[in-house]
């Protein structure tokens, strides 16, 4: 992994501590995918958020959300082994 | 001198490379994984030492460029300003790219699900910066208060009307260099509230 890959989870890019879980610049996973104590959160909560977030921002059906996240974090290595 | 893994990293990367800009001349279904192995100088069967398929090796060029383009937009964006500085920056990620922007726009309805994902990906970063940036301005009052997701695809279909239509307006060049400035403020226009 580079600093380029972004977070293990989602992808997001991340350039400052405050982008890493519980501004941590060690956790390789960002503020969205992780806990306030700094814990990677659960498969579902994080498909749960990410879903919700394409819904939002690019008014995606329900079902099209959930499974382009889906898709999404199966490429990421925190849940390519899933 | 260099390692074996870091001349088999320096090999994709020039079959990337080569890739890319035989996207950009004959598109994603048009590209041919002998062509980019003739480019690059190495044998054919190369090419799949580093990619599986031609279909993998075209998802990555179209992944590479969504990396690359929300990096540089997540760095330009990093000074958390209002929307037009936003846009103005997703303009610029789009423009250096444009070419092959271009490309993955008017293929992607032809190309397998794997790319409509990646799409969707990419612009769900860009939307994290476009969003972030008109909420300040909605909070300021400066410009009208609508559901997210009209707000980000009615610009995003404003950018994608001028780019699939590149050849009209900007016949040989970039319409982003010739016409982004004008749809930016048109935009904000459409946005911005009236004073009474």
């Amino acid at each position: 992994m580079t600093p380029d890959d972004g977070c293990i989870s989602c992808g997001m890019p991340m350039r400052t501590a405050q982008e890493h879980a519980a501004g941590d610049p060690d956790k390789p996973y960002c503020v969205h995918c992780g806990s306030e104590s700094g814990e990677l959160k659960s498969y579902d909560e994080v498909l749960g958020g990410f879903a919700g977030f394409l819904r939002r921002t690019q008014g995606l059906h329900e079902d099209a959300a959930r499974q382009t996240a889906a898709d999404i974090l199966a490429t990421r290595p925190a849940w390519s082994a899933r | 001198m260099a390692t074996r893994r870091e001349q088999k990293a320096a090999t994709r990367q020039r079959l990337l490379s080569h890739a890319e800009q035989l996207v950009v001349r004959h598109g994603f279904t048009g590209t041919r994984t002998l062509d980019v192995a003739r480019a690059a100088g190495v044998a054919h069967g190369s090419v799949f030492l580093h990619f599986p398929s031609r279909e993998d090796l075209m998802l990555t060029v179209a992944a590479e460029m969504g990396r690359k383009m929300t990096d540089r937009l997540h760095a330009l964006a990093a000074g958390g300003t209002g929307l037009r500085e936003a846009l103005a920056a997703h303009l610029r990620c789009v423009e250096e790219h444009e070419d092959l922007y271009h490309r993955l726009l008017v293929d992607g309805p032809s190309l397998p699900p794997e790319f409509r994902t990646a799409w969707l990906g990419m612009q769900s970063a860009v939307a994290t910066h476009v969003l972030a940036a008109a909420e300040v301005d909605i909070g300021a009052g400066t410009i009208r208060s609508m559901a997210p997701h009209l707000l980000f695809n009615t610009w995003l279909r404003l950018l994608h009307h001028y780019l699939v239509n590149r050849d009209v307006f900007a016949p040989g060049g970039s319409v982003l260099a010739s016409h982004g400035q004008e749809l930016l403020d048109h935009y904000l226009t459409l946005l911005t509230k009236e004073i009474r």
